[in-house]
């Protein structure tokens, strides 16, 4: 079960590469890094253009590569890994071919170069990843690297408290098993938008209420978690899992008020996308993920 | 061992269950003009569109009068109202203070009167702004809805009648959606929809005034007491958001100079701005014609055009009234939800009321349920019968409201009141005064109907509500079910 990495060739941005170093060596298994080319237009003869094409793909193929191993050398000598470059009409469907193909059982990707620091910011490639992917999907933070944390130690789990929720979480403990990592229940809560400006009070009932409605879920959800499987119950999980409901005014405001560090993962379900049950994200996960400061994983529905 | 009934219907809920709220600091800090602009914006507009067609059939010229008597009532129980608020420092609406301060029963008698303060008039407004949508679309496009879809099917006098009232139905529903979306309107927005109200209404009072007749006011009187009385209940409606102001008490620089100078302050604008176009309305034609078929849907609009004879200014009167009563629509839906919430919370109402949606982060089975009945009621019911039925549950709740300072006053002498009322017994006595007395006016069809819905209300909490209190299930109101954060 491999860990896949999507790396873009010739960005030297290694925040994708170390986060699926991070993944495979907690995972316990190995890393394929895909650089993806432009292929070219069928055509029945090669004309000169062709050719041309032909051969820089060869060569711009060969530089990827070499990239992505230097980069691996630093921070996944430790690993069994291997870099490779395919061409393909688009990014995103290359990657899933290749996840296919590797038998993946995850999907590392960067952010987009336009953002700030630290926060995971979706670029076109990774936005239509999540809305398409059969697997999970992780997006590094920008400029995350991971030479003080070789693992992650803590799962959280974003728990909307919706019927979809439990599974969520079921998912996001099977990876914190496999992990030997901690597994945290965190509830955003918001307060609503409203009619009035804040001087006239009658908002905070409405949070006060999500928060006591979010916790009670919570703890029905963390009961059934202990006693659904045997493997749950002698993993990690045994009486560690801590549940969490921060309050804001805003989405930045809620995720900010959860302590976060650097062996943290933030898991997100997505909605439910029809019958293709593919990652069609909530406006929630949206949100959460914009606001994140560690990587998040993206669980299809 | 099972609380008596008499203790059930007495119990309130202790007052340190009513913590302030504790997550981020989401007040500010207001001034006294901020707050009084506040309340302006929350009162104009809610009946003056409307209420001139309903008030000066029954008084004459002498509605002047009735404005100001109206005016007073609410000024005094905004005043009893903001002692309250400060006293007991819990979110919501007269139901929370009445649970805190008064019991349960009380309470639940207060419930009535507030959801029909907040929930039918929802339903008048929608059902007024139906009435210059149809102006609206007649004088832009030369087009408007057929009186089937534009008239409710129930008759009052000689009105036109239809099937549905479907304007006022699409905009509770439109409104529904926008609270289940977890809709926001900035203070901004607010600015500017008071800035439209007024401006309209200005308008209004300018051309009003070059139409002047001052034969108009002859037999000032001849409608009597009785009259002035009458248009009072009517017209004490269009004063419903005065009390917005009282509940921003807390968040009020020093609240014993600030709260009385913002409420007198923004009841002062108001109450000129009403007398502004009631003078200006009554000098530009005789009172009979206010009670005339053609001015039952737009009043204002339809004045306008008799004045001047072109389209001009009643479409923009028009369409300024259409945009700000949507506004109107929305804030008292969503006040509405916010207290069948707070029901919920409390035990009176099933748990579904007070659920959040974790999707929306709003109560959506509440708002969709209070939609569909005020959907019902404007779709349905003829404004008419609406405005008075308002009207006597406001003032209800009002009485209720200065009985409970006097009460608490002498039961809870010790309480922190940030606000107290001025010239003390005698404020409470004459807002119980001046609000029976608008009362006395009111017909005996709307005692009826209020009478009716309080027997209901009440069966409903003694056959259901009183067993599933909150309060009821923590074994009584020593318990600190508080909440936990």
């Amino acid at each position: 079960m491999t860990v896949l990495v999507g790396h873009p060739p010739r960005r030297a941005d290694r925040a994708a590469i170390s986060l699926g170093a991070m993944l495979a060596r907690s995972l316990d298994t190995d890393l394929v890094v895909v650089s993806v080319l432009p292929a070219p237009w069928p055509t029945a003869v090669a004309g000169h253009g062709d050719r041309d094409h032909a051969e820089w793909l060869r060569s711009e193929g060969a530089a990827a590569v070499a990239e992505a191993e230097s980069v691996l050398r630093e921070v996944a000598a430790d690993l069994p890994t291997r870099a490779l470059s395919v061409v393909g009409r688009s990014v995103p469907t290359a990657l899933l071919e290749q996840a296919r193909a590797v038998g993946a059982r995850v999907l590392a990707v960067g952010s987009s170069p336009d953002g700030p620091w630290d926060r995971v910011v979706l670029g076109s490639s990774a936005s239509r990843l999540l809305h398409s992917a059969h697997l999970p999907v992780a997006v590094a933070p920008r400029g995350f690297a991971t030479h003080a944390v070789p693992r992650f130690d803590r799962v959280t789990c974003a728990f909307q408290g919706d019927e979809r929720s439990p599974e969520v979480l079921r998912r996001t403990a099977e990876v914190a098993v496999a992990g030997g990592a901690l597994l945290r229940i965190v509830t955003f809560a918001v307060r609503g938008r409203t009619m009035f400006p804040p001087e006239v009070r009658g908002e905070e009932e409405v949070l006060d209420a999500f928060v006591e409605q979010a916790r009670a879920a919570q703890q029905v959800a963390v009961s059934a978690l202990g006693t659904g499987s045997e493997e749950h119950r002698d993993g990690a999980l045994a009486g560690s899992v801590e549940c969490l409901v921060p309050v804001g005014r805003d989405w930045s405001q809620s995720v900010a008020a959860v302590d976060w560090h650097h062996g943290d993962v933030l898991v997100l379900g997505s909605s439910p996308g029809g019958v293709l049950s593919r990652v069609f994200l909530g406006s929630h996960a949206t949100r959460i993920l914009r606001h994140a400061p560690v990587p998040v994983v993206v669980f299809p529905a | 061992m099972s609380p008596t009934v008499r203790h059930q219907l007495t119990r309130r809920k202790p007052l340190r269950l009513a913590s302030p709220h504790e997550g981020p600091d989401l007040k500010r800090s207001f001034g006294t003009f901020q707050l009084m602009m506040f309340g302006v914006g929350a009162t104009v507009g809610t009946g003056i569109f409307f209420v001139l067609q309903e008030a000066v059939p029954d008084s004459g010229p002498a509605v002047i009068v009735s404005f100001l008597v109206a005016g007073l009532g609410a000024g005094l129980s905004a005043l009893c109202y903001a002692e309250l608020a400060s006293a007991i420092p819990v979110s919501g609406s007269t139901y929370s203070y009445a649970y805190h301060a008064l019991g349960e029963l009380v309470a639940m008698v207060i419930a009535a009167c507030v959801l029909l303060e907040y929930g039918v008039s929802s339903a008048a407004v929608a059902v007024g702004w139906s009435g210059y949508f149809n102006e609206l679309l007649e004088n832009v496009l030369g087009w408007h809805l057929p009186d089937a879809l534009s008239y409710s099917p129930i008759p009052y006098e000689e009105n036109t009648t239809g099937i549905l009232n479907l304007p006022a139905v699409v905009l509770v529903l439109m409104c529904m959606v926008l609270l289940i979306r977890g809709a926001s309107e900035s203070a901004r927005v607010n600015t500017i929809m008071v800035l439209i109200k007024l401006g309209v209404l200005m308008m209004f009072v300018v051309i009003g005034f070059t139409a002047w007749s001052s034969d108009h006011f002859g037999g000032f009187w001849d409608k009597g007491a009785a009259g002035i009385s009458a248009a009072a209940g009517t017209i004490f409606f269009s004063f419903i958001g005065l009390d917005a102001v009282s509940t921003a008490g807390e968040e009020v620089r020093d609240p014993q100079k600030a709260l009385p100078r913002a409420i007198m302050g923004a009841l002062g604008v108001v109450i000129t701005v009403y007398v502004l176009v009631a003078v200006a309305g009554l000098s530009a034609q005789p009172a009979e014609e206010f009670g005339s078929a053609e001015q039952q849907d737009a009043g204002l609009s339809v004045i306008l055009k008799n004045i001047t004879g072109s389209e001009v200014a009643p479409t923009i009167l028009a369409a300024g009234a259409v945009v700000s009563i949507f506004s109107v629509t929305l804030v008292t839906l969503y006040g509405q939800t916010r207290i069948l919430f707070a029901m919920g919370r409390d035990g009176m109402l099933p748990e579904r009321f007070s659920s959040v949606n974790p999707r929306t982060l709003t109560p959506t089975f509440n708002t969709v349920v209070v939609a569909i009945v005020v959907a019902c009621i404007g779709g349905l019911v003829p404004a008419d019968y609406l405005w008075d039925t308002v009207s006597i549950g406001t003032l209800v709740a009002f009485i209720v409201v200065a009985v409970g300072v006097v009460v608490l006053r002498r039961t809870q002498p010790g309480l922190e009141r940030p606000f107290r009322v001025p010239l003390f017994p005698l404020t409470p006595l004459l807002t119980v005064g001046v609000c029976l007395y608008i009362l006395s006016g009111l017909a005996a069809v709307t005692w009826l109907i209020f009478g009716a819905w309080l027997v209901v209300v009440l069966a409903f909490y003694l056959v259901w509500g009183r067993r599933h209190a909150a309060l009821e299930r923590s074994g009584g109101p020593e318990l600190p079910a508080g909440r936990v954060r």
